[in-house]
């Protein structure tokens, strides 16, 4: 196992070269020139081209590809052209917010999504399966910024009984920093409930037809026990995957909600740096959204072998 | 009477009970309302050097933590601001400035005449109005602490409107050894002298700005106009918060978490001018002006017969009313110089403000087109999809240019990709372009001189490129002109000949109202293109 784990994260290190190759490109191909947004609509020509020489970017695309490369290499992400704040300081600065949205979303999805799933599967065909995919549906099709701008109108202008926008970080105290968290967990995972729920369902309804729940069930196995001990753990697998692959998806969803929400985290600082062409912000976040997916899909890997002992890496 | 535990029990909670639920309103009474206020600006203060860039963020943030020698009034006229005694010599040539008494930096150290000098020399290098005036310099000495000169080669009328310029970048005094930054390099340190000290260490680029009272400020003893006249704080604590959607920014408006919304949408302003509390008021009455540019480089448009075609077919009501929409808030304008400035002339502007029937006006431009000789190749038109106003204003302007013959092919990006490939020179063909549309500040625009995008000194002016010797004459004149009235005169002349060469064509002038709670603020200053934070009170 030990071996598997080095081997995989050794394999995080072409999956970076070849990320930061592909974002680099991507970014000074396109069109858009940092020098020209830092001048200003009333700059000349000659002002934007000596601020593009401060900023190096009239040097050759290879040379600063490599100097961009080798500093990455030594944990070095840069300056943003535009706050002169190092890239890991930014970053730092906006980790906290991200990682509580996620966390709080993950929750939030993953407590509702597996209790609906489980009774979607355990009253199969019932007014209550048909009600939780019919949730299921609409928290896929409606969008988050939907889902934020309803949930802000009810609950924060009609009832006032949370924030609009903005975060407070935890060290400000528990219910300060939950309250803020509560409207965007939910508007982000609704579509994450819906997936989850979806993938319990179908992979509970697979367990419950199984010869040894019947036998469980003749045993007098109490139908608590039954469904979470016997079917859930054994349906667990694809429940864990789809969980991997949604926290994953969640980078893409953090954005949209951050900016509904008005929460200061990474997802806002990559979409600010991509609109004004902050080229080492963008490599940056890239490069870390990139490592933390290959650790997490590495994770539930890992994770597989302790839910189903039957798996094994050699 | 008899008295049980319970009853004891009960009153002791009941009088628990009541006193919990009441304190916080007792204490809310008892409270003065916080000394703060929250504003959202129209967009992020990611450069924090005001010369460096001439975002207007980057100014906004000059004008709360730096001082200026002089500033503009609420009649645009200047105002001495730091300095205290202005002389000037008696063949205009020679001004001697005193600084007044008490002027100190954010670190505690008395702000000197040296000072003065090099954050004179840093920002004319980067302003237009600095770069005019300084062409005629030829010397800036340092007579004492507190003193120095500007010598010019020849009289100047506009030195002190130049010191004084309300407009990015703003010409902000910082200590010398910062002010020794070459002007195309951001300054490292931060250290203002005026009325707000910037909090750098809850500093959030994308997300919070703070500034605090600068508590060693001098104010002025006049009242407070313009950028001049006493900066009086009365806010300890002034914060930014960076929300970028629009929807958001309103919500948190409504729901008392800010206090000011810079930047609301039109379309947004109904449900807040609905919402209790909420003032909605114009303080910028020049608002903004928009204008198409012509590439004066590439055919069509280096043929002014097809530039007039353009002049023709673009009908500036129509465009406002898709970009702006409420006509409260926008005016049809024949000014390259602004309406309602003091040089807002509309002498020459006939054809562009033309009463005539539309389709009237596109057979004179389809006629106009033929005599150019415009053989039909695509016309490369510059498409930024992420500012509204952009947005809806280039797609009238490529359909008003349709009508008339044009063959418009919309070249759609965000505003990033816009300023890049409006600097290619080279033909359409090869990624270059011949229209782009932008909108520059009322109150710049409304200085021949100021304003870069009225130069039309060919390859060396501003995108679009127009070279007409005659409009670069009248500019000189009018700076060199002494009084409004001899300045108004050359502008009439000049507007007139913008007008028939089509230096490029302007789509009309709308006001920016900004949302703010009413019930708590008052005191704000109406002032062009900065939104100043002194002279503002929270009363409640």
């Amino acid at each position: 196992m030990l071996s598997y784990i080095a081997r995989r994260l050794l394999g995080v290190i072409p999956v970076m070269l070849v990320v930061g190759i592909f974002v680099f490109s991507l970014l000074h191909l396109a069109p858009g020139d940092p020098a020209a947004i830092i001048a200003g609509d009333n700059a000349t020509e000659a002002n934007v081209a000596r601020i593009r020489a401060s900023l190096g970017l009239d040097r050759p695309l290879l040379e600063q590809f490599g100097s961009w490369g080798w500093a990455t290499l030594r944990g070095d992400l840069g300056v943003s052209m535009f706050s002169n704040i190092a890239v890991t300081k930014l970053v730092e600065q906006r980790i906290g917010p991200t990682v509580s949205l996620a966390l709080t979303t993950m929750l939030v999805a993953i407590s509702v999504a597996i209790t609906l799933g489980i009774l979607a599967a355990w009253k199969a065909g019932s007014l209550l399966d048909r009600a939780v995919m019919a949730l299921a549906v609409t928290g896929f099709s409606v969008p988050v910024f939907v889902v934020g701008y309803i949930l802000v109108y009810f609950f924060a202008l009609q009832w006032h009984w949370l924030p609009v926008q903005g975060y407070v970080p935890l060290s400000e105290g528990l219910w300060p920093w939950l309250r803020h968290l509560v409207l965007p967990s939910i508007a982000l995972g609704m579509a994450y409930v819906a997936l989850i729920a979806r993938i319990t369902r179908a992979s509970m309804l697979e367990v419950l037809a199984e010869d040894y729940i019947r036998t469980a069930s003749a045993k007098g196995v109490a139908t608590l026990p039954m469904l979470l001990r016997h079917a859930l753990k054994n349906a667990a697998v694809p429940i864990v995957t789809v969980i991997g692959i949604g926290v994953a998806l969640l980078m893409s969803g953090v954005v949209i909600t951050e900016s509904v929400f008005n929460i200061p985290g990474v997802g806002r600082l990559v979409v600010d740096a991509i609109s004004r062409r902050d080229y080492p912000i963008i490599q940056g976040v890239m490069v870390i959204f990139a490592a933390v997916y290959v650790i997490i899909n590495l994770a539930i890997d890992i994770l597989y072998s302790f839910i189903d002992p039957r798996i094994r890496y050699s | 009477m008899k008295t049980s535990r319970r009853k004891v029990l009960s009153a002791g909670l009941a009088t628990a009970a009541l006193a919990g639920i009441g304190a916080p309103y007792i204490t809310r009474a008892q409270q003065k309302p916080p000394r703060q206020a929250r504003m959202v600006p129209q967009g992020d203060l990611n450069v924090l050097d005001p010369i460096w860039t001439t975002q207007n963020m980057a100014a906004y943030h000059g004008a709360m933590m730096y001082d200026t020698l002089f500033g503009i009034d609420a009649n645009f006229r200047p105002q001495p601001q730091m300095v205290g005694r202005t002389d000037i010599s008696t063949d205009r040539k020679t001004y001697t400035f005193e600084l007044r008494p008490g002027l100190k930096w954010h670190d505690g150290t008395a702000v000197t005449a040296r000072d003065c000098v090099a954050s004179l020399r840093r920002w004319q290098a980067k302003d237009g109005a600095g770069q005019h005036l300084f062409a005629r310099v030829t010397d800036t000495p340092v007579v004492d602490e507190k003193t120095f000169r500007i010598v010019l080669s020849e009289p100047y009328g506009l030195l002190l409107d130049a010191l004084a310029k309300t407009s990015t970048p703003l010409c902000v005094m910082m200590k010398a050894e910062i002010a020794a930054t070459d002007p195309n390099t951001q300054i490292t340190k931060h250290i203002g002298s005026g009325p707000f000290r910037f909090i750098e260490s809850e500093y959030r680029p994308g997300s919070r700005v703070v500034y605090e009272r600068n508590a060693d400020y001098v104010p002025r003893s006049e009242p407070a106009s313009g950028i001049a006249g006493g900066k009086r704080v009365l806010l300890d604590k002034v914060i930014w918060d960076i929300i970028p959607d629009a929807q958001t920014a309103a919500s948190a408006l409504m729901a008392g978490e800010v206090d000011f919304y810079e930047l609301p949408p039109i379309d947004i302003l109904p449900t807040l001018t609905a919402a209790p509390g909420i003032k909605v008021e114009v303080f910028n009455k020049l608002g903004s002006v928009g204008q198409v540019r012509l590439n004066h480089l590439h055919p069509p448009f280096n043929n002014l017969s097809a530039r007039k075609a353009a002049q023709l077919a673009i009908n500036q009501e129509d465009i406002q009313r898709a970009a702006v929409g409420n006509p409260a808030y926008y005016r049809t304008c024949g000014s390259h110089f602004a309406c309602d400035s003091a040089m807002g002339v509309e002498d020459g502007s006939e054809v562009l403000m033309m009463k005539a029937p539309m389709a009237q006006r596109q057979a004179r431009a389809r006629e106009l087109l033929k005599e150019s000789g415009y053989d039909g190749k695509p016309i490369v038109v510059l498409h930024a999809t992420n500012i509204h106003v952009m947005n809806q204003t280039v797609l009238v302007v490529a359909q008003q240019l349709r009508q008339v013959g044009f063959n418009v092919q919309l070249a759609s990006s965000d505003w990033g990709g816009v300023v890049t490939r409006r600097a290619n020179q080279n033909a359409p063909e090869q990624g270059g372009w011949n229209v782009f549309y932008t909108f520059s500040g009322g109150n710049s625009t409304a200085s021949p001189i100021s304003l870069f995008a009225h130069a039309a000194t060919g390859r060396k002016a501003w995108f679009g490129w127009p070279e007409n010797a005659s409009i670069e004459q009248m500019r000189t004149e009018w700076a060199l002109a002494s009084g409004l009235e001899a300045r108004r005169a050359v502008a009439q002349r000049l507007n007139k000949t913008m007008m028939d060469y089509v230096h490029d064509v302007k789509t009309g002038q709308w006001v920016q109202p900004h949302a703010y709670r009413g019930d708590r603020l008052r005191g704000f200053l109406p002032i062009p293109e900065n939104i100043p934070w002194w002279n503002v009170e929270r009363y409640a």
